[in-house]
């Protein structure tokens, strides 16, 4: 193959890679203005154009803010899902490898035991989600070779001690009650989200999503060899732990939100690894578009499908599998 | 040629999952419904065993409602309860004495301490969830009753020859229905007719005083989430029928608390909301809680919780008639003054329950 034909090939893709952000985008915003007038409250555009005031305020409290929490909860789950993926060379590596979603699981289960309201609940969550993380890390720090295998170790060591303290906290729930909650919680939804809930999460997220594209360049040396990165003059432990810290304020602020998303953060960096080759920051941003293309989706089914309220988790598995099938055998079911 | 694999892969996938939802549908809904199919073997109950007598005559043969035929050749000594509504129901028929066991965690509710502390100590059988076979079998009972979810136990006790019998007080037949059964079983039938002739009353009371009201919407806040209702099916919707009330959660077709958003809240607007008897959130949470100002009744602060002092009258206990008229003491106070209401509820503790209702709530003034 001459210089021409691969830098002709090279045009081909990149004009494929700009199509596929033009396409997820327009289709995130037509699924973002769509979920803006699905839902249960009888909005009429007459009645918000004419100013509404009752209208308004229902519309800027509740649905624009679930709106809102699709998007960037999407978003900041496949960042996410992409981070972890990469740091730990794992095509299965989600951020549960180091205990964030079972530790948000016990932590929110403590919270609806013993405070019960939503805001205790949603700071439960998260603290549980970061304590989780923080012992990992801790953990694995006492090995001083700092391998990966050993984080991921800890990880499961810390995911089993916390599904432990979940099993218990479900043991002394009332079974009518609070083991209701509990698993209607690890279900996850978006239900519930008002303006008032969300302002600090959505800054919290807003402000790892930054500093993660920030350090996006090092947490892909990370991804090669160890020996490596160092040579490249990187502290890989130092490294690692800011990108999975930051990764985890982002799924802790979403998953204390909207309790456990399955399948979006797994699912979202394998489409977009897929649509685009080569390039961490743009793969890693297609990442977030499809997380918030999946999450938003899934949501307008969840709150319109049936005359009451599902789990979101449900639809992003029943949306997200049967396209990560297609994007697989389109792929020619090659090896990466 | 790949393409077109793709496709039929992603259709039957799309299938599959299709196929998965829609018997995951079809599951719940054959669950929720069995109350309503249970309605049938209610019929065959009262044909077999007419309660006219007042006196059982033993060997009597019941069928429960389960549609399990039990013969009961004596009159049972040893009574277990393994259900909470039965336990509470042996108190009113005044037949507490003979029980030698109870279903677990009796002190969570308080009926018991308050009418019969005794019933505390005895020993506890486990639950629903999880039954304690051989505690069971050890107190060596001549009858033991059990919600129609133990089905499963039921056939065990009579493998070893120990009568069973399973109810299921789903909605207000299904408990008329199992207070017959459990009297002719037991021979109690004189204290079950006092209790359903009360029943009718109050009742029949709350027809005549609402029979000229113009129903005012309500929503009924669930026990483990504020956004969780009572749908069409729900025994909850009925008590609100009979309290004159318009349940909100009607629009939707279910047979258990269901999940709506407060979106759904605000589009049915109701001018009152009532919190289930042990709801963990509390009347000011709601009052406070910023997604709901501009809700009629959170506007007007016409937000209410069930009394948990005696018993959870949202669910289908003996007393739940308590329910539909204390509900319709606070919507109509010009129909049923709060006097009256707090006068049958006197009553019936006092009647059935042998404690004074009104000197608790004092106590719990003081």
């Amino acid at each position: 193959m001459d210089s021409a034909t691969v830098q002709l090939s090279r045009q081909k893709q990149h004009k494929k890679e700009i199509l596929c952000f033009v396409i997820g985008s327009v289709l995130l915003c037509a699924l973002f203005l769509i979920s803006l007038f699905i839902g249960k409250y009888p909005f009429t555009i007459e009645g918000l154009l004419s100013g509404n005031e009752r209208q308004w305020l229902i519309f800027k409290m509740l649905r624009l803010s679930r709106s809102i929490v699709g998007v960037i909860g999407g978003f900041a789950l496949g960042v996410a899902g992409y981070i972890f993926q990469t740091v730990f060379r794992n095509p299965l590596a989600s951020p549960d490898i180091i205990g964030v979603a079972s530790g948000a699981s016990a932590g929110a289960a403590f919270g609806i035991l013993f405070f019960s309201t939503s805001l205790m609940v949603t700071a439960c969550a998260f603290g549980g989600a970061f304590l989780a993380v923080v012992f990992t890390l801790l953990l694995a720090s006492i090995d001083r070779s700092g391998k990966n295998s050993t984080v991921v170790l800890a990880g499961i060591a810390v995911h089993a001690l916390a599904q432990t303290i979940l099993m218990c906290l479900k043991l002394i729930a009332d079974p009518e009650k609070e083991l209701a909650s509990i698993e209607y919680w690890i279900m996850g939804s978006l239900n519930g989200i008002n303006s008032n809930s969300i302002k600090f999460n959505i800054l919290l997220i807003a402000i790892s999503l930054v500093l993660l594209f920030v350090f996006h360049r090092k947490a892909v040396i990370l991804a090669s060899d160890e020996g490596e990165a160092k040579m490249l003059g990187l502290n890989v432990n130092a490294t690692r732990l800011i990108v999975l810290l930051l990764s985890t304020v982002a799924v802790a602020s979403v998953v204390s939100m909207a309790g456990l998303i399955s399948f979006v953060g797994l699912v979202a960096p394998h489409i977009a690894k897929r649509l685009i080759k080569n390039n961490s920051i743009a793969t890693m941003f297609m990442c977030g578009i499809l997380g918030s293309i999946l999450l938003e989706s899934a949501d307008i089914f969840a709150r319109s499908a049936a005359q009451t309220e599902l789990p979101v988790s449900v639809f992003t598995s029943i949306i997200g599998v049967p396209f990560l099938v297609f994007i697989i055998l389109k792929g020619g079911l090659k090896h990466e | 040629m790949k393409k077109f694999l793709a496709l039929i892969l992603v259709s039957a996938m799309l299938f599959a999952v299709g196929c998965n939802s829609v018997t995951g549908t079809s599951e719940t809904s054959e669950i929720t419904q069995e109350p309503t199919t249970e309605t049938s073997s209610s019929e065959t109950t009262a044909e077999i065993t007419p309660i006219d007598n007042k006196v059982t005559s033993y060997p009597v043969t019941i069928t429960d409602q389960a549609g399990r035929e039990v013969v009961i050749e004596e009159e049972p000594k040893n009574l277990v309860s393994g259900y909470y509504i039965t336990s509470s129901l042996f108190i009113a028929l005044g037949i507490e004495d003979r029980m030698v066991g109870i279903e677990s965690s009796p002190e969570k509710r308080p009926i018991y301490a308050l009418s019969r502390p005794e019933l505390l100590e005895l020993p506890q059988v486990g639950s629903q969830k999880k039954f304690d076979f051989e505690a069971c079998v050890a107190l060596e009972p001549d009858l033991v009753v059990l919600p129609k979810k133990l089905s499963d136990v039921a056939e065990q006790l009579e493998a070893l020859g120990i009568d069973a019998i399973l109810v299921n007080p789903e909605n207000e037949e299904g408990l008329i229905e199992t207070i017959n059964i459990i009297s002719v079983a037991t021979n109690s039938q004189k204290e079950a007719d006092k209790l359903l002739t009360f029943i009718d009353g109050v009742k029949s009371t709350l027809k005549q005083s609402l029979s000229d009201v113009d129903p005012v919407s309500l929503y009924l806040g669930g026990n483990s989430s504020f956004l969780s209702t009572a749908a069409s099916g729900m025994y909850q919707s009925d008590m609100i029928a009979l309290a004159g009330g318009k349940n909100v959660g009607d629009e939707i077709n279910d047979t258990y608390w269901v999940d709506v958003s407060y979106e759904q809240i605000l589009a049915w607007n109701p001018q009152y909301i009532i919190l289930a008897s042990n709801a963990e959130y509390t009347v000011e949470d709601i009052l406070n809680d910023k997604s709901l100002q501009l809700c009629d009744a959170v506007k007007n602060g016409k937000v209410y919780k069930l009394p948990s002092d005696a018993e959870a009258w949202d669910s289908p206990i003996p007393s739940c008639i308590l329910g539909s008229l204390w509900i319709a003491s606070v919507l109509y106070p010009d129909s049923i003054s709060e006097e009256d209401c707090n006068k049958i509820i006197e009553e019936y503790y006092e009647t059935f329950y042998g404690f004074s209702y009104s000197s608790i709530k004092q106590a719990e003034a003081a």
